[in-house]
């Protein structure tokens, strides 16, 4: 066996190194050609200029190939060729693809800026769209519909009818993507475009659905009642769909869900696992397995029951999020972010679990990728951290990580902590501070003090941590350590007398002013607690006065005067102590220094007038830490605002312990993406957290249960046969379509776009109108229709329910039905012209009411 | 919508221009550039990889892509999925690879009148059309040497006559109407280690991610089915869109009808074991002194079922400061480069029960300062080990329905390292 395999593997290397010789050889002879390197006509003087034209003009392809080839090569280069295009149209029609193809290439470019010559192609355009190949007559109607001249809306609307019924879907999904482009040309189409739309989705094509439904985005994302047949027709295509029109689908069916369903978020599925037995059978053969149409008689019952049960998550609701599932293993990113999107936004809150750990994946991928996806996972964290808080090691720092990726990854972190992951997570944390990357430093530490402030039982041990990091050797650990201190000892005061008096200590070694203003502020702000240390502290700092910063200068006289406050006026050192400081205070070069050394004296030791107070408040320092000046200045404003400012004699100093000592707010530790779950999951505004043009946020939830039977037409709807061209047999469901599809292939020959409307209705309605009427009354088709049946229908549901009954009978009781509405023609015709776009229940309703 | 689309050369230079909607002015580009060169000059450890994905302008939302040097530049005026223009906007270098072998600013201009073909045939409108590769090679075909044959040899008198392929055929993922003479299918099992190992040689995180890349020469629609002897292995899975998900959810097989050509049938996760022993050890001892540091790494093998480990390369960047370095290794070969401060050892391969190579030496900086003494240090590790697979992940049975022949089925499994560091 081994022999047979070493021969076969030197014969193949054999193999591939004669042809590797042929193929170079033939690569030899083909650069004698020029053909091997189109890079050539990338430079370009004003000789081969000239040559362009010439070339356009020649008789041969190849040298019309060149010139276009050349002119592309200008486009490319920024150069404005568009004194070419009378050349290049006539091109147009050329028998060589090639040159059509480069052709269209230009046109789609210029046509713009060249309408009146742009119309030239369009004969070429429209003899084309009756061409064998599909590929032409796809290629056709693109370029027809992407050259943006508005005159010529009305041909591109006639070339959009005639590719909708086109057997092929390739040409059908061109025929989707026309629409849009259309609208833009002449937004007076809109009617007929809906009509087209409407038909459109009817398409069982897999192919073409997704580009259906991104038209209905672009032209008419308001009428959703156009969805309500094809829900759950959608819901089950969506694993066959392409990866762009799954996009699209779910985009759609988020947004529908979101107007049609009650708020399940919060609700549990367990309350749907207990609701009675009977249901839940019913349920079970309604979603099963085999894609296979939904049966009329579960679906009844089931909305009847959910009538009875209105707690529980709608069935059509669950069948979408079921369906949207496996889409989770996708190997588009964006297919798995919008199936994230849908589970956040609509799925109960408990199973969002299941999108955690496909989110996760995509950290492998491409850095852009992760860039958003860690965004989208900080907006998801902030709001449930235990679809997370298992895989913190993913979000462990990696030293080839890029800025970016680094910050969010320890907003991350801090967000997810647990109590049981936290101990690896802080362990991780510490690890950070040792990198040489100042800045990851800086993140680390602040992330530990988030850390500590969301649990509080780690507290403790992150404050040792810190600590040790205060006496670190590098400013600016010392620095951000003490400042996370200084933060966290605010949210536990009981902790701070051991903490503030080892920070003291430390306070001889510690040089970086921002470290020191906060160890002041602390020991000022704890005083009454640190009899002992804080005077010793002012002492000292008194020494060091001239040789402080400016930020540890204001806060060593905050410190003084919180002290004079507490003991009083009668304990002379720190008396003495404190004036010294203010007299230091008085003749330094900062003005912010020298008005808070007035502010205090005149605070402290009591002045002639108050109002002092309230003129020095404005000029509050410019202190870095922003939240401290917060507390400071809402301090004071609290209680001057107490005071009668009628009264001349104002005695600030009765007050002062009650102004500087007050209880100070301790800060919130607010995470750097905070404000990110507001936004849409995988928007863009969410990634940049702000507003985008364009943003538009979902929906509300309805507040009372839209009618749900305005779904269950779904079961009957049909589409006609050339829509049903399934994806063969590559497809998850191929088998159950295959069977839907042979019901109704006697359909196609009708042809027609409106009446495949009809077809797609029930049986009852089928045969009802002529094709003829019908297509009188769609011109006079008006947007308010759709709300009178969901209003009337919704009242109705228990009616339409039972019609529901018969049409989906046989042949015999369709026939009785068309009998009925042939007899009430006559005094129906005027009412229903406005009406008849309607859909079935209303219409159906009637009929029957009448029976 | 993803209106227009600049391709960047290195020096920020417009290669590419394709608009899908509306005319974009080129003076995007320049401001782009200008936001590019800002950041980069806003601190010293910035580099191209650290600018933001999608930079804002008073009008445009620049979202961008850096791969191989070029930038995918992608202007949008409205909100987006972002997203999905990161996805498409991958899909081109991908797909560019797959016509020319590679991508590079020499290949695009070389090819540009294709490139153009492609950019307008996979987006329509700023909708995505299509981006199979099996479909795009319908409607433009590749420049292989065949194709260049045609054309040179009878340049007269076939590009006039060449016709357009008819028939697509109904899957997005597969040409219609493809022939071999020998019908051959090959699986490359490749488990890639993510892990950060700390100095004690424990595994702070570890992660074991498997691909399987399928290289397909079908001919006709062959429908697959393959199973596994131990599909229990693998989790959290995410497959080629021709793979049904259901049949995997149910029977845990792989039924498909594979695309044409290369491709990647699926990705995984590998389910470890709790205490999995990695397959290599790098031992790092980093003492720092005041002016220098002196250092010891040695690399030993651990667990891989006696397989030699190859290409084993440890990289080791240094701090800024550094200045000199000496060295001396029993094994491989290393390189200091000064400029990035990056020593770089190339170990080459290490065979089981054979002496540990060690790399020891030490360096100096040219500034002291206490930051420089306290840095930590991370070392990247490359290996690969051939016919080996980190999960135990077999393949048992290949079938094929739809056609007649019998195929050929070859497997090959590696193991390599993905994103692994060792931090000292």
């Amino acid at each position: 066996m081994y022999n047979v395999d070493a021969y076969l593997k030197s014969l193949t290397s054999n193999a591939v190194k004669l042809s590797k010789k042929v193929q170079d050889g033939i690569a030899e002879n083909t650069r004698d050609f020029r053909f091997e390197n189109q890079a050539h006509f990338l430079d370009t003087n004003d000789d081969k200029m000239r040559e362009i034209r010439k070339n356009l003009d020649s008789r041969y392809e190849k040298e019309k190939l060149d010139g276009l080839k050349r002119l592309i090569a200008m486009i490319s280069k920024g150069r404005d060729v568009s004194e070419f295009f009378p050349d290049v149209v006539k091109n147009v029609a050329s028998n060589s693809l090639e040159v059509r193809k480069l052709v269209y290439i230009y046109i789609l470019r210029y046509a713009e800026q060249e309408q009146d010559l742009a119309l030239l192609s369009v004969n070429t355009f429209q003899k084309d769209l009756s061409d064998k190949n599909q590929l032409i007559r796809a290629m056709a109607l693109r370029v027809m519909s992407g050259i943006r001249v508005p005159v010529i809306s009305p041909i591109v609307m006639l070339g959009i009818k005639k590719c909708v019924t086109d057997l092929s879907p390739y040409v059908r999904k061109i025929a989707a993507h026309a629409i849009p482009k259309c609208y833009q040309l002449d937004p007076a189409q809109k009617d007929a475009l809906l009509d087209i739309i409407t038909t459109m989705l009817g398409d069982n094509s897999t192919f073409t659905i997704g580009s259906v439904l991104m038209a209905f985005n672009q032209v008419c994302p308001d009428r959703l009642d156009l969805i309500h047949p094809q829900y759950r027709k959608l819901c089950r295509m969506l694993v066959d769909m392409d990866e762009w029109g799954q996009i699209t689908a779910l985009d759609l069916l988020l947004r529908y869900s979101r107007t049609q369903f009650l708020n399940p978020i919060g609700k549990s599925t367990a309350t749907t696992a207990a609701r009675s037995k009977k249901e839940k059978s019913v349920a079970k053969s309604f979603y099963s397995d085999d894609d296979s149409d939904i049966s009329h008689r579960s679906d009844e019952s089931s909305d009847t029951s959910s009538d009875e049960d209105n707690n529980a998550v709608d069935l059509d609701l669950s069948f979408l999020l079921k369906c949207a599932l496996p889409l989770l293993q996708s190997r588009n990113s964006q297919v798995v972010l919008s199936v994230a999107k849908l589970y956040m936004h609509l799925a109960p809150a408990e199973d969002s679990y299941k999108i955690g750990r496909p989110l996760v994946r995509l950290l492998r991928t491409h850095r852009e990728i992760q860039y958003v996806v860690l965004n989208n996972i900080v907006a998801i964290a902030s709001q449930r951290p235990y679809v997370f808080d298992q895989f913190y090691q993913h979000f462990f720092v990696r030293s080839t990580d890029p800025v970016f990726i680094r910050n969010l990854k320890l907003d991350i972190l801090t967000l997810i902590a647990t109590e049981s992951n936290i101990t690896f997570i802080l362990r991780e944390l510490q690890e950070y501070v040792k990198s040489s990357n100042k800045d990851l430093v800086t993140q680390a530490i602040q992330a530990i003090g988030r850390c500590a402030s969301n649990i509080p039982e780690m507290a403790e041990s992150c404050l040792g941590g810190l600590l040790n990091l205060s006496y670190s050797k590098s400013n600016s650990v010392v620095a951000e350590s003490v400042v996370a201190i200084r933060r966290l000892l605010q949210q536990r005061p009981g902790d701070s007398v051991v903490m503030i008096t080892q920070l003291t200590k430390a306070l001889d070694e510690i040089t970086e002013p921002l470290a020191r203003a906060n160890i002041f502020w602390l020991v000022g702000q704890y005083c009454s607690q640190l009899p002992t240390v804080a005077p010793d502290v002012l002492r000292k700092a008194a020494k060091s006065f001239c040789s402080e910063s400016e930020s540890s200068k204001l806060q060593v006289l905050t410190l003084g005067g919180k002290l004079v406050a507490q003991e009083g006026t009668l304990s002379r050192t720190i008396n003495l102590l404190f004036q010294y400081v203010l007299n230091m205070a008085r003749y330094d070069l900062d003005y912010n220094v020298r008005d808070r050394a007035r502010f205090l004296r005149a605070l402290v030791y009591g002045s002639q007038n108050g109002a002092a107070a309230a003129t020095e408040q404005d000029v509050d320092d410019q202190e870095s830490r922003p939240e401290e000046q917060r507390a400071v200045e809402g301090g004071l404003t609290e209680d001057v605002g107490g005071f009668e400012y009628s009264e001349k004699e104002l005695n600030l100093s009765e007050h002062v312990k009650a102004i500087l000592l007050s209880e100070k707010e301790a800060p919130v530790q607010e995470n750097p993406s905070h404000g990110r779950e507001q936004y849409k999951v995988g928007s863009m505004s969410l990634v940049l957290n702000r507003v985008v043009a364009g943003y538009e946020p979902l929906p509300d939830w309805p507040t009372t249960q839209p009618d749900p039977s305005v779904r269950r037409l779904a079961a009957t709807m049909e589409a006609p046969g050339y829509m049903n061209d399934r994806t063969g047999f590559g497809s998850d469901s191929a088998y159950a379509q295959s069977r839907q599809g042979q019901g109704n292939s006697n359909m196609n020959s009708s042809g027609g776009m409106g009446s495949s409307r009809y077809d797609g209705q029930t049986g009852a309605y089928r045969g009802a109108e002529t094709l003829d009427k019908f297509l009188e009354s769609s011109e006079e088709e008006s947007t308010d229709s759709d709300e009178d049946s969901s209003s009337e229908s919704e009242s109705e549901s228990e009616e339409s329910s039972a019609v529901e009954g018969s049409s989906d009978g046989d042949e015999e009781e369709e026939g009785s039905d068309e009998d009925e509405e042939e007899g009430d023609d006559d005094d129906e015709e005027e009412a229903s012209s406005s009406e008849e776009e309607a859909i079935l229940p209303t219409t159906v309703k009637r009929a029957n009411g009448r029976k | 919508m993803i209106e227009s689309l600049f391709v960047l050369s290195p020096t920020g230079k417009v290669i590419i221009e394709k608009h899908w909607h509306e005319l974009i002015p080129r003076r995007v580009v320049d401001y782009f550039n200008d936001q590019v060169s800002k950041a980069m000059t806003a601190g010293e450890d910035i580099t191209r990889e650290d600018v933001l994905p999608i930079i804002s302008s008073p009008k445009y939302q620049l979202i961008n892509i850096y791969r191989d040097g070029l930038t995918y530049l992608s202007p949008v005026t409205k909100e987006v999925d972002p997203m999905m223009v990161f996805e498409f906007l991958h899909r081109i270098p991908d797909i560019m690879q797959e016509y020319f072998g590679q991508v590079s600013e020499t290949v695009i201009k070389e090819n540009f009148v294709t490139v153009y073909q492609l950019l307008e045939e996979m987006m329509d409108d700023g909708f995505p059309l299509t981006t199979e590769p099996n479909a795009l090679k319908e409607i433009v075909p590749a420049p292989n040497i065949l194709n260049k044959v045609i054309t040179t040899m009878g340049a007269s008198t076939s590009v006039s006559t060449r016709k357009m392929p008819n028939g697509m055929s109904n899957l997005p993922w597969r040409k219609a109407g493809v022939k071999y003479t020998s019908n051959e299918i090959f699986f490359d099992i490749v488990e890639e280690i993510d892990a950060i190992v700390d100095s004690t040689g424990k595994a702070v995180s570890c992660e074991a991610h498997g691909t399987i890349l399928t290289n397909s020469r079908l001919s006709g629609m062959p429908d697959l089915t393959l199973s596994f002897v131990n599909p229990r292995l693998v989790d959290d899975c995410s497959f080629h869109s021709s793979v049904r998900f259901n049949k995997w959810e149910s029977e845990k097989v792989l039924s498909f009808v594979p695309p044409d050509g290369h491709f990647r049938l699926m990705s995984y996760r590998v389910n470890l074991p709790s205490q999995q022993n990695l397959p290599i050890q790098v031992k790092p001892s980093i003492n720092i002194g005041a002016n220098g540091a002196k250092f010891d790494i040695s690399v030993s093998l651990r667990n891989t079922e006696g397989k030699a480990v190859e290409n084993v390369v440890l990289t080791l960047p240094l701090h800024k400061s550094t200045t000199t370095l000496t060295a001396h290794c029993n094994g491989g070969q290393y390189m200091f480069d000064p400029v990035a401060k990056v020593l770089r050892w190339d170990v080459g391969k290490i065979v089981p029960r054979e002496r540990a190579p060690v790399l020891s030496g030490s360096f100096g900086f040219g500034t002291s300062s206490d930051a420089v003494a306290n840095a930590g240090y991370n070392i990247g590790v490359e290996f690969v080990i051939n016919s080996h697979s980190l999960s135990g992940l077999k393949v048992d049975v290949l079938k094929l329905f739809n056609e007649s022949y019998k195929p050929y089925k070859g497997v090959r499994t590696m193991t390599k390292a993905g994103r692994y560091q060792v931090r000292a």
